[in-house]
C-alpha cells in the first residue's frame, strides 16, 4: 500500500464524517418538524379508553418527562439520543434503540443480500455489450432488466410464493417451521431473491454501469492500454466498473430500504420495514423517530464508504469532482 | 477579444442540440423504445380521456354481487370482475387517473424546485452552492418510503401529500443534474463567453442552459417520475396507506386481486399487475430512448 | 374483520348469569396423554403481554393463558370459581366477599421457589390498577368498586359504591403478584413485569423470541392439575395470507380467526378442522345525530331500510352470521325475539325521505332546502381488512342507488378513534362493539355517556330511553329487568341511532391432532388447559 493513499483517504474520511454528523443532525430536525406539526397527539394511544382530561394529559406528559416547548423537547431528545438513549416505544414501553438495532440487523441482511443478487443478475447483462458491443442476444436480457424492475414488488412476492411454495414445494413456508428442518435456512433465499429483482433498480444498475464503462473504454488511457495490446478491462476496472457500482449502490440504498418495507410484510421477516409500519399505525413517534435517524445512518454509510473508494481509486479526485 | 467572442458564439452553437440530424443518426434500437414509449404514453392519455367522458364498457363503482370475483369473458365482463363484482376493466381504465394529476405534481414540484436550486448553486456558487448542496443530501439521506410512512403516521394517508413527498425526494437528483451540466459549460467556458458577449444572466439561465441544455434531462425525469409514482402508490396501497377504495388505482387494484392470488384467481390481480409493467416499461424506455437521442450517445 | 383484533371495545351485554354454588375444581387426572405443543398464529404482534397495560385481542389471548381471576366463565357462560373457592354477597349487594384457594403458586422467578398466593396480591392488583398513572383501559370498568379490605390472608372483602348487575362477573379480571412488578405503585409499559409477566395460570412464559414468538410451557404446578399440552407458541405474522398459507402447509397448527376469504380452502382440507365460535360482538353503522340531517329518525330509518343486510352477509362472509335488530346478542335473554330487522325496501327508504321533505336533485341526490344528504363515513385503515372494506362499499353502493351520498374516508386507527370518540368530526362509522361478560348499554345510549372519549359518540339522547336505562338499573328482578329490556330493545330498534348489522360466527382452524377444543368467544384460550393431543400424534 502506498503511503500517498493515506493523506486523501483520511481527510476524505473525516470530511465526510463531519457532514455526516451536520445531516444526521437535520434529519432529527426534520423528522421532530413533521411529528410536532402533526395534528394528533401520540400520547392519545396510552389514554385509549379513558376519560382524558387536560389534568392527565398533563400528568401522563409529566410521567414521561416531556418537556413543554417545542424546542426544549427537541434538544431534550437530542441530548437523550447523543448518549444513546431514542427513547422508549409507546407502544411496547421497551427502549427503542436496542429494538432497532436488533430488527435493523436482519434489514440489513435482507438489504445487502439483495443487493448482491441485483448485481448477480445486472452486473452480467451490463457488461456483455460493453465489451462484445449490442449482439442479438443481450438485447432480451436488457428487457428482461427492464420488466422486473417494473414489477411491483409485494405482488412478484405473491408470485413467487405461489409458484415456489405452492405449486414446486421448493421451500418451507417459514423458518423455524418445517417439518424438514435442514431445508429452512433456504427459506431466507425466498425473500432475499424477491427483494433483488423486484426492488426496482436492476434497470438502473444495467443503464449506469452500461453508460460508464462505454464512456471509460472510449478515454485515451484506456485506448493507449489496447493499443499497446494490454488488456483494456483491466485498465478500465477501477473506473469503469468499481466506481460506477459504488455510486450506484450508495444512491440505491434508501430505494432498496423502502423495498425492505414491502417484503418484510410479505415474507413475516422481523426488520426495521415491519417495524416501522406498526409505528405509522400507531403513531409511535420515538420508534419512527428512531428509524428515520438509523435509516439515514444506513444511508449514509452507503454513502461514506462510497467516497472512500473513489478516493482510493483516484487520490487526486478528493479536490475535484463534487457531487 | 474577436477571438473569444468567435468561440463563444461557435460554443453556443455547439450546445444547441436541436438540429435535425440527431434523429437521423439514432440508432433503430432507440427510435423502438421511443416508439414503444410513445404508444404507451398515448394509451395512458387515451384512457385517462376515456375515462373523464365517462365512455366505457361499465360503470366501474357498479356493483353485482351476485358475481363476485367472475373469471373473464363472464356475462360481458372482458377482464372478468373484481372481489365487489365490478368490471375490472372500466376500473382498469378510470384507475390511471388515480395517477394523473398526483404524478404531475409530483413531477412539477421534482423539476422546478430542482431547477431552481440547480441554477442557484451552479450560477452563483460559494455559500449558496454549500447550503443547496447540504440541503441536498438532507433529503438523500432519508430512504423514501420510510419519510412517507413518517408522515402517514404524522398527518393522513392522502395520495397528494405522498406525492409531495415523492417530488421533494426527487429534488436532489434533478438538481445535480442541472448543476452537473452548469458545472460542464462553466468548464468549458461558455457562461464567461456568453457573459462577455454582453448577455443577460436571464437569457443565458433560461435559454442556453434550461432550454437548450436541461430539456432532454427534464423529459427523461418527467417519464422516469411518472413510472415512480405508479410503484410507489402500489407499493403503499399494498402497506394499506395507497389510495382509498372506492376510488380505483392499480395498486389498489393489484393489492385486493392479490388476496385471492394464492387461492389460483389470478385474473384479479395479474391484470391490473401486468397494466402497471407494460406501462412502467414504456416510460423507462421512453426515457432511455430519448436519453440516448438527445445525447448522442451510441452515434459511435 | 380486524376490527376484534386492535380494538377493545369492550362494552357490557346483560348476559345475565345464574348464580350457581360454588363447585370444587375437578382433579385432572381425567386419562388424557400430556405432551406436544400447539404452535398458533396470531395477526400482529402483542404490544405487551400482563392483563392490565394492555389493550388489544392478541395479548388477552395471551394473558388468559398466564393469569387467572378471582371467578372464571366455563363453556356454559356460567361464572364458576377461580382463584376464589367461594364467595358470599351480602343482601343490599354491596359488599362482596372472597374465600381465596389456599393451594395456588405463583411461576417461579428465575432460581426461586414458587411463592403462594394471597389476597395482599388481590388487593395488590386492585390498588395498581386503580392507580392515576396506571395506563390502562380497566380503569373506567372499575370505578363502581369504593374500596377493598384485606380480612386475612385467604379472604377479601370488596365494598361497592352502588349495586352492580351481574356484578360478580366483573371479578374476572386477572391478578397479577405483588413480588410481579418493580414499581409497587403503579404499572406502566416500561415496567419489565410487562414483557415478562408471572402468574398463576395453566402456561408460564419461557420467553419471546427476537422474532417475536411468544412461548409458554406447562405450568407443573397448576392448582387445576397440569395441562395437557407441554408448549404453547404464538407466532406473529405480518400477512394474513401468508398466515392461512402456514396453516395449510404445516407450519403452524392453529389460527384463531380465520378470514372468511380462506374458509372454503381450509373446508376442503381433510388434515384441518373447522370451529365456529360465537364471536360475541355485533356490528352497525353509528349515527352522528348532531349533523340535523341525520337528527331525523327517518332518514336513518330509510337508511336501514335502503341496505341489503342478508346479501351483504352472504356475499361477504358466506352467510356465517345472524341479521340482528338491536343492541343485543341474539339469544341472550336481553333479546327481543318480536322485533324483526327491518326489511330490505329502497322504495320504502326513499318514500321515507320523502315524508322527511327530501326531494331528488339534478345530480340524483336527495335534498332538502338546498342541502345535500351526502355523509362522511368515517373508516380506519387496516391492512387487510377486506370484510371492513366491503361492507363500506356495499353500503355505499346501496345508499348511492337511493340518492344518498356517501363518502367513504379511510382514517388511520388513532386519527380515526381522535375523530369519532373526541372531536365527534363524523357522520357514521362503521364499527363493532364487543360483549362482555356483563352489564347494561347505559354508556352507549345514555344522554350522560355524551362527551369526549364517552362511548355514546354519536350524541344519542332520548328521554324514553334515559328513563328506561335508569329504571333497568333500579331494578334487581330479573323479570320486571327483563321486560324493561325487551321494551328498550325495541324502542332502539324503531329509533335506529344505530342501524345494526349483525353478530358473525367467528372460525378457529386448527390440525385434527388437537382434541377436545373448547372455546371461549373473546378470551378464546380459557379452557385451553384440557386441550390435549394423542400421543401418536406428537411429534
Amino acid at each position: 500500500m502506498r503511503l500517498s493513499f493515506v493523506r486523501p483517504v483520511a481527510q476524505q474520511l473525516f470530511r465526510e464524517l463531519a457532514l455526516t454528523a451536520l445531516l444526521l443532525l437535520g434529519v432529527s430536525f426534520v423528522v421532530f418538524l413533521v411529528l410536532y406539526f402533526s395534528p394528533g397527539d401520540p400520547f392519545s394511544l396510552l389514554l385509549e379508553g379513558q376519560m382524558v382530561t387536560a389534568e392527565t394529559q398533563q400528568q401522563l406528559r409529566m410521567a414521561l418527562g416531556v418537556p413543554e416547548h417545542w424546542y426544549s423537547q427537541y434538544l431534550f431528545w437530542l441530548g437523550n439520543m447523543v448518549q444513546g438513549n431514542f427513547g422508549t416505544s409507546i407502544r411496547s414501553g421497551l427502549p427503542v434503540l436496542p429494538e432497532i438495532i436488533r430488527v435493523g440487523i436482519n434489514t440489513l441482511y435482507l438489504t445487502v443480500g439483495s443487493m448482491v443478487v441485483t448485481l448477480l443478475i445486472a452486473v452480467p447483462i451490463a457488461l456483455s455489450p460493453a465489451q462484445r458491443g449490442e449482439t442479438p442476444l443481450n438485447w432480451p436480457f436488457t428487457m428482461f432488466a427492464y420488466l422486473v424492475s417494473a414489477l411491483p414488488v409485494f405482488w412478484l412476492g405473491y408470485v413467487f410464493i405461489y409458484i415456489f411454495i405452492h405449486q414446486f414445494k421448493l421451500f418451507p413456508i417459514l423458518y423455524g417451521y418445517s417439518s424438514e428442518r435442514e431445508l429452512t435456512p433456504l427459506f431466507f433465499l425466498l425473500p432475499i431473491l424477491v427483494l433483488g429483482v423486484g426492488n426496482g433498480t436492476i434497470s438502473e444498475v444495467v443503464r449506469h454501469l452500461r453508460d460508464e464503462m462505454s464512456r471509460v473504454l472510449q478515454e485515451d488511457y484506456v485506448r493507449t492500454a489496447r493499443a499497446k495490446g494490454a488488456s483494456a478491462w483491466r485498465h478500465a476496472f477501477k473506473e469503469g466498473f468499481l466506481i460506477p457500482i459504488t455510486e450506484i449502490v450508495a444512491a440505491k440504498i434508501p430505494f432498496i430500504l423502502g423495498g425492505a418495507v414491502v417484503v418484510e410484510q410479505v415474507f413475516n421477516w422481523p426488520g426495521m420495514g415491519r417495524l416501522a409500519w406498526q409505528a405509522a399505525l400507531d403513531r409511535d413517534y420515538p420508534v419512527i423517530m428512531g428509524i428515520a435517524v438509523v435509516a439515514a445512518l444506513f444511508v449514509r454509510f452507503g454513502t461514506l464508504t462510497q467516497r472512500v473508494v473513489y478516493v482510493m481509486v483516484n487520490p487526486r479526485a478528493s479536490q475535484e469532482r463534487e457531487r | 477579444m474577436t477571438g473569444m467572442k468567435q468561440y463563444a458564439q461557435a460554443s453556443l452553437m455547439v450546445t444547441d442540440p436541436s438540429s435535425r440530424s440527431m434523429w437521423k443518426q439514432a440508432a433503430a434500437i432507440d427510435l423502438l423504445y421511443v416508439g414503444y414509449g410513445l404508444f404507451i404514453v398515448s394509451l395512458v392519455v387515451l384512457s385517462y380521456i376515456l375515462g373523464s367522458l365517462n365512455f366505457l364498457p361499465h360503470n366501474p363503482q357498479e356493483m353485482d354481487l351476485s358475481l363476485l370475483m367472475a373469471p373473464p369473458g363472464v356475462a360481458g365482463h372482458l377482464l372478468g370482475t373484481d372481489f365487489m363484482g365490478r368490471d375490472i376493466l372500466s376500473r382498469l381504465i378510470v384507475g390511471i387517473q388515480a395517477y394523473f394529476v398526483p404524478g404531475l405534481l409530483a413531477i412539477a414540484i421534482a423539476i422546478t424546485l430542482g431547477t431552481v436550486f440547480g441554477v442557484l448553486a451552479g450560477y452563483r456558487g460559494g455559500g449558496v452552492e454549500t447550503a443547496v448542496l447540504y440541503l441536498g443530501n438532507l433529503v438523500d439521506s432519508f430512504p423514501r418510503l420510510v419519510l412517507i410512512l413518517l408522515v402517514i403516521a404524522a398527518f393522513k394517508p392522502d395520495i397528494y401529500y405522498i406525492m409531495i413527498i415523492v417530488g421533494l425526494t426527487n429534488v436532489p437528483n434533478v438538481l445535480s443534474q442541472v448543476k452537473g451540466k452548469i458545472n460542464f459549460l462553466k468548464q468549458k467556458n461558455f457562461i464567461e463567453a456568453a457573459v462577455a458577449l454582453g448577455l443577460k444572466n436571464r437569457v443565458i439561465i433560461f435559454k442556453h442552459i434550461l432550454w437548450y441544455n436541461c430539456r432532454s434531462l427534464f423529459i427523461i425525469q418527467a417519464t422516469l417520475g411518472m413510472a415512480e409514482v405508479i410503484l410507489i402508490e402500489t407499493s403503499l396501497s399494498y402497506l394499506g396507506f395507497g389510495v382509498q377504495e372506492p376510488i380505483p388505482s392499480w395498486g389498489n387494484m393489484v393489492q385486493s386481486g392479490a388476496n385471492y392470488l394464492l387461492q389460483g384467481k389470478f385474473w384479479l390481480s395479474t391484470t391490473p399487475a401486468l397494466a402497471i409493467l407494460f406501462t412502467i416499461l414504456g416510460f423507462h424506455l421512453l426515457g432511455d430512448g430519448l436519453n440516448n437521442i438527445l445525447e448522442g450517445r451510441r452515434s459511435t | 374483520m380486524r376490527r376484534l383484533v386492535t380494538t377493545f371495545f369492550i362494552v357490557s351485554l346483560a348476559v345475565f348469569v345464574l348464580l350457581l354454588p360454588p363447585a370444587k375444581a375437578a382433579p385432572k387426572n381425567d386419562g388424557f396423554p400430556q405432551g406436544g405443543s400447539l404452535n398458533y398464529g396470531e395477526y400482529g404482534r402483542p404490544a405487551t403481554l400482563d392483563p392490565i397495560t394492555s389493550n388489544d385481542m392478541i395479548s388477552l389471548r395471551i394473558s388468559e393463558l398466564i393469569f387467572n381471576g378471582l371467578v372464571g366463565i366455563d363453556e356454559k357462560q356460567e361464572i364458576v370459581p377461580d382463584l376464589a373457592e367461594r364467595w358470599d354477597i351480602s343482601p343490599d349487594n354491596l359488599t362482596y366477599t372472597f374465600y381465596l384457594r389456599h393451594d395456588v403458586t405463583w411461576h417461579p422467578k428465575e432460581g426461586e421457589e414458587p411463592r403462594p398466593f394471597t389476597a395482599d396480591d388481590v388487593i395488590f392488583t386492585y390498588n395498581i390498577m386503580k392507580h392515576p398513572q396506571t395506563i390502562t383501559p380497566l380503569k373506567v370498568r372499575y370505578e363502581f368498586i369504593d374500596s377493598v379490605v384485606k380480612l386475612d390472608d385467604y379472604t377479601v372483602q370488596f365494598n361497592l359504591k352502588r349495586p352492580i348487575l351481574n356484578g360478580l362477573a366483573k371479578f374476572t379480571f386477572k391478578i397479577i403478584p405483588q413480588h410481579g412488578p418493580e414499581n409497587k405503585e403503579f404499572l406502566t409499559r416500561e415496567d419489565p413485569f410487562v414483557h415478562h409477566p408471572i402468574g398463576t395460570g395453566p402456561y408460564m412464559l419461557k420467553n419471546v423470541t427476537a422474532d417475536g414468538e411468544v412461548i409458554l410451557v406447562a405450568n407443573e404446578n397448576y392448582y387445576r392439575g397440569r395441562p395437557h399440552l407441554d408448549k404453547f407458541v404464538a407466532r406473529p405474522f405480518a400477512d394474513q395470507n401468508i398466515m392461512s398459507q402456514a396453516l395449510m402447509f404445516n407450519a403452524i397448527d392453529m389460527i384463531v380467526l380465520v378470514n372468511p376469504r380462506d374458509i372454503p380452502q381450509i373446508q376442503g382440507d381433510k388434515r384441518l378442522v373447522l370451529q365456529p365460535y360465537n364471536a360475541l360482538s355485533y356490528s352497525f353503522f353509528g349515527y352522528n345525530v348532531r349533523n340535523p340531517l341525520l337528527a331525523d329518525k327517518r332518514v336513518r330509518q330509510a337508511i336501514t331500510y335502503a341496505v341489503n343486510r342478508q346479501e351483504m352477509l352472504d356475499s361477504f362472509f358466506n352467510g356465517q352470521g345472524t341479521i340482528i335488530s338491536g343492541p343485543f346478542a341474539p339469544g341472550s335473554w336481553a333479546y327481543n325475539l318480536d322485533v324483526e330487522p327491518l326489511p330490505f325496501d329502497p322504495q320504502k327508504a326513499v318514500s321515507l325521505l320523502e315524508e322527511a321533505g327530501f326531494s331528488k336533485g339534478d345530480d340524483g341526490i336527495m335534498q332538502k332546502d338546498g342541502k345535500k344528504l351526502s355523509l362522511i363515513l368515517k373508516v380506519p385503515i387496516e391492512k387487510e381488512s377486506e370484510g371492513v372494506k366491503r361492507v363500506v362499499l356495499g353500503f355505499q353502493n346501496y345508499l348511492n342507488k337511493i340518492g344518498v351520498e356517501i363518502k367513504g374516508e379511510f382514517k388511520e386507527w388513532q386519527a380515526w378513534k381522535e375523530d369519532v370518540f373526541l372531536k365527534h368530526d363524523f357522520d357514521v362509522v362503521f364499527a363493532s362493539w364487543v360483549f362482555d361478560d356483563s352489564a347494561d348499554i347505559t354508556s352507549l345510549f345514555h344522554s350522560s355517556e355524551i362527551g369526549p372519549w364517552r362511548n355514546n359518540f354519536g350524541g344519542y339522547s332520548n328521554p324514553e330511553i334515559d328513563s328506561l336505562i335508569v329504571e333497568s338499573k333500579l331494578t334487581l328482578d330479573h323479570e320486571k329487568r327483563r321486560t324493561i329490556y325487551r321494551k328498550l330493545h325495541a324502542l332502539l330498534a324503531e329509533e335506529c341511532p344505530y342501524t345494526f348489522l349483525w353478530t358473525l360466527t367467528n372460525y378457529a382452524a386448527y390440525h385434527h391432532k388437537l382434541r377436545h377444543v373448547a372455546i371461549h368467544p373473546y378470551k378464546f384460550f380459557s379452557f385451553s388447559d384440557r386441550w390435549y393431543i394423542p400421543e401418536q400424534e406428537q411429534r
